[in-house]
């Protein structure tokens, strides 16, 4: 059964989402070990096609953006629908290129016999629980971020209602009432999760946290063990641990 | 009052709680393992469970992380990867709360 990393990778004009994806590799390579393929387009491929992986081009949709530091700024993040088909390993780890490991922990989630996992919970390093805001939709949250799924029919009925929901995202967001006016991903893959399962609770989710660092805290610096960020006016540290990284500029550290 | 030094107290107990937090979630995280095809943590409530259940059955059924059925074939193996990950994991966590003692 083969097992990989899948990754998506789209340069904007305010970010070069390229250095991030060359940081995540690095991790990668030292703690997973594994395959990867980086989905992505003929711009961004010219700055990325020296790394040892697996290349999938393709046109991305545009027109998306986020909230960033005080301003919306443009987002590629409309491919993730397509990651069942465009993952050529039967075990995929899907992750975000912001998310960066420290340690071997996701593999773990390879040896059980659910056909896909993620996060419902998260964890904000700085303490602050600032990362979800209240009454943000009618249903739980699941964070997309990172997606560990088997190549199984249960998977792809998953990603078939994610590429439904992102068609049709404006009846979605109204029924659930979804306040972020965007598309994002994470809201996607819940009402997905909330339909496929008959509009019932779910609980099959990664049992932990997923640990979070707020794109209003910098990180001072990085280096295959961990990170060192500012919070307020402190200096944390976390080590060997995985984590998603908000903060976009700290590829130049 | 020497409000100076209150606030380096106070900023430096911040820092050893959030560090505390972080490594004990981290403790946590590393606490979860696969078996038979099912997640399960080594906490003090699993271990318990199979301690006793073990005493009674030579086989048994227990849920897992999301409450999943899982039959424990080898309830020996089993508990040994219980306790195992749970010192190792625990001891990690002492090991960081050792470094604020001297603070």
């Amino acid at each position: 059964m083969t097992k990989g990393i899948l990754l998506y990778c789209f340069d904007t004009e305010q970010t070069q989402y390229h250095l991030l994806l060359k940081k995540c590799f690095n991790q990668i390579e030292k703690y997973l070990k594994l395959p990867v393929t980086v989905v992505t387009n003929q711009q961004t491929y010219l700055n990325i096609k020296d790394l040892k992986a697996n290349f999938c081009i393709v046109e991305n949709k545009s027109g998306n953006t986020r909230f960033y530091r005080g301003q919306n700024v443009p987002w590629h993040n409309m491919e993730r629908v397509n990651a069942y088909d465009h993952s050529p390993y039967d075990q995929t780890i899907l992750m975000d290129i912001d998310y960066f490991v420290f340690s071997n922990e996701l593999i773990k989630y390879f040896d059980t016999d659910y056909d896909y996992l993620l996060h419902d919970k998260v964890r904000d390093i700085t303490g602050k629980n600032s990362i979800l805001g209240k009454n943000e939709s009618t249903l739980p949250i699941v964070w997309a971020t990172v997606i560990i799924f088997k190549k199984t029919e249960k998977s792809q009925l998953l990603f078939d209602a994610v590429k439904l929901i992102q068609k049709n995202y404006s009846h979605y967001r109204n029924l659930y009432r979804i306040k972020h006016r965007n598309y994002r991903n994470d809201f996607a893959f819940a009402v997905a999760i909330h339909q496929l399962n008959g509009m019932i609770d779910n609980k099959n989710f990664i049992p932990n946290p997923m640990f979070m660092l707020p794109h209003e805290q910098d990180i001072l610096e990085f280096d295959d063990t961990g990170v060192l960020f500012k919070y307020d006016k402190k200096i944390g540290i976390l080590q060997e641990t995985d984590v998603h990284i908000l903060d976009k500029e700290f590829v130049n550290v | 009052m020497d409000i100076g030094k209150l606030k380096e107290y106070s900023n430096l107990a911040q820092d050893i709680a959030l560090t505390k937090k972080n490594a004990l979630e981290k403790c946590k995280s590393r606490q979860i393992f696969a078996y038979n095809n099912r997640l399960f943590r080594a906490d003090a409530q699993t271990i318990t469970l199979t301690n006793t259940l073990k005493s009674h059955a030579t086989t048994f059924v227990i849920l897992d992380v999301n409450e999943n059925p899982c039959q424990i074939e080898d309830p020996e193996t089993f508990l040994k990867i219980l306790l195992q990950k749970n010192q190792e994991t625990i001891n990690g966590y002492q090991q960081v709360l050792d470094k604020f003692k001297q603070k």
